[in-house]
């Protein structure tokens, strides 16, 4: 995705008041979309002045507190159409076993990892569908963190002692990998080698995963994704890493996967493609085809006198709205 | 704090725009948030993220076939109606192209698909085979005025090509 172009320093949305949905909004005049101050400058900014900046996205969790206890800001936390979980090399050896891959979800404290790493802000997930993207509850229930039996399974399995896990991030996630290596460690009894890609081999190590023309030197990836929108997690998440045409499937395609999905692409009644959604899910939990983690959180600072709505699957202002104190009416503008 | 507010936007649905934002997004995906806050599509998510109807009012299968009722009395940003015909001269211009969308070819239609606009505000999508997906891909599915198409394009004027830039 073209995510890395270069950005003009301002993007200014003007309102269309002449737009047919006059119950959604427009409700601003005008958004001004600021590229040319940086991320740590804005927060700054939302939190300690009015006037510059009023909504800043991508919070982390360690700069939440502080948000909160701003005097200018407060804080929105948004269940988003978001997964972080570990992409399985299904090629690498020991990979392709299946107690390999249930030891290895056993050996994750997710409630943990998500108070630690993610401070709260985060769900723990079954699979690979957000527990808040299907139309009705599911019972499937995370992995639990059981390290004797992760590592019963991962002995039965044959996997040598001697044997270290590689394990690869980016620098995006690399506090969560580190977290996990130590799981791994503590549960399995093994040994973890820590592979952080730096941010100027991302580009090349992304080719070599989608082209699928060499070997990858990891088994285990952590790897974060999204989706545009609820109800169909599969067509844009499960078919991404498992799906014979998916640019992040890494290991022979799975012929249950690929029955399921088939059935899915052409079935036109929603509820019956719900339920192939949520088999599909199932699939993948029963098969371990991932390291599954969690859902986090989107956090959002937004200005005292602005009413943000927060969106699952997109960052919109439709509905967004200020008040009369707002900086940006007080003086009649 | 914000509350109220809402409650008065909801009640008084015509409203004049009012104030000035300004936001920092580092998110990649800040070309596509942009591309949604500006223009049509079929359908939109709402907050929790489910598919709602937008220029579409609503839908419904024939066999393979999926028939859209547009929605009556929109316009561009350059007072242009949408109708009927606009949805069909978008979905023309992005079936030009192997790899239009950034997110990834799912979001194609079958390349044999074919389209009828038997008035001007119902489209029929003829299907080779019935596309479970078809409505999520509504979402990626862009429409937009004439002059758009003529002078702008995506990546029309930059690229000279259509296809998704990766």
């Amino acid at each position: 995705m073209p995510t890395n172009l270069p950005r003009s320093d301002r993007v200014i949305l003007e309102a269309n008041p002449d737009h047919w949905n006059k119950e959604r909004g427009p409700r601003l005049e005008r958004v001004v979309f600021r590229n040319d101050i940086d991320h740590a400058e804005a927060l700054d900014l939302v939190c300690d002045t009015e006037g510059e900046i009023d909504i800043v996205t991508e919070v982390s969790p360690a700069d939440a507190a502080r948000v909160e206890n701003s005097e200018h800001a407060y804080l929105v936390s948004i269940d988003a159409m978001r997964v972080v979980s570990g992409l399985i090399n299904r090629n690498a050896e020991f990979m392709v076993d299946v107690r390999v891959r249930k030891a290895l979800n056993l050996a994750v404290d997710r409630d943990r990892l998500i108070s630690d790493v993610f401070l709260g802000y985060a769900h723990p997930v079954a699979a690979m569908a957000p527990p808040y993207s299907w139309e009705s509850p599911d019972d499937l229930e995370p992995y639990p963190h059981d390290a004797g039996e992760a590592r019963r399974l991962l002995s039965e399995a044959g996997w040598p002692r001697d044997r270290a896990l590689r394990l690869a991030a980016t620098t995006e996630v690399e506090a969560l990998a580190r977290h996990l290596a130590d799981d791994f460690r503590d549960a399995l009894g093994i040994e973890v080698d820590l592979t952080v890609i730096p941010d100027e081999d991302v580009r090349p190590a992304q080719k070599t995963l989608v082209e699928k023309n060499l070997p990858l030197n990891f088994d285990v990836l952590v790897h974060a994704w999204f989706d545009l929108a609820a109800g169909y997690p599969p067509a844009v998440i499960h078919r991404e890493y498992y799906f014979s045409g998916g640019a992040f499937r890494a290991g022979p395609p799975v012929p249950e996967f690929e029955d399921l999905m088939g059935r899915s692409v052409v079935e036109t009644d929603a509820q019956k493609l719900g339920e192939l959604g949520k088999e599909i899910d199932r699939l993948v939990h029963d098969e371990a085809l991932s390291v599954f983690l969690c859902c986090p959180q989107s956090l959002v600072a937004v200005n005292n006198h602005v009413d943000f709505t927060g969106h699952a699957a997109t960052f919109e202002l439709a509905e967004t709205e200020v008040s009369a104190e707002h900086w940006s009416r007080r003086n009649g503008g | 704090m914000t509350q109220p507010t809402r409650q008065a936007a909801a009640e008084q649905k015509r409203r004049t725009p009012m104030g000035t934002v300004h936001v920092v997004d580092p998110h990649p995906l800040n070309w596509l948030y942009i591309t949604w806050n500006t223009m049509e599509e079929p359908v939109r998510t709402d907050e929790r993220g489910h598919i709602v109807g937008a220029a579409m009012e609503d839908a419904h299968w024939e066999g393979s076939t999926l028939v859209v009722k547009v929605r009556e009395g929109i316009r561009f940003q350059d007072g242009e109606p949408l109708t009927a015909h606009s949805v069909k001269r978008a979905f023309d211009e992005v079936q030009k192209w192997r790899a239009p969308h950034p997110p990834g070819t799912y979001l194609n239609f079958h390349p044999d698909t074919r389209v009828e606009v038997p008035d001007d505000y119902t489209i029929r999508f003829e299907f080779p085979e019935p596309d479970g997906l078809a409505l999520a891909k509504f979402r990626g599915f862009h429409i937009a005025s004439t002059r758009f198409w003529e002078e702008e394009g995506f990546g029309y004027r930059k690229y000279g090509t259509g296809e998704g830039h990766w």
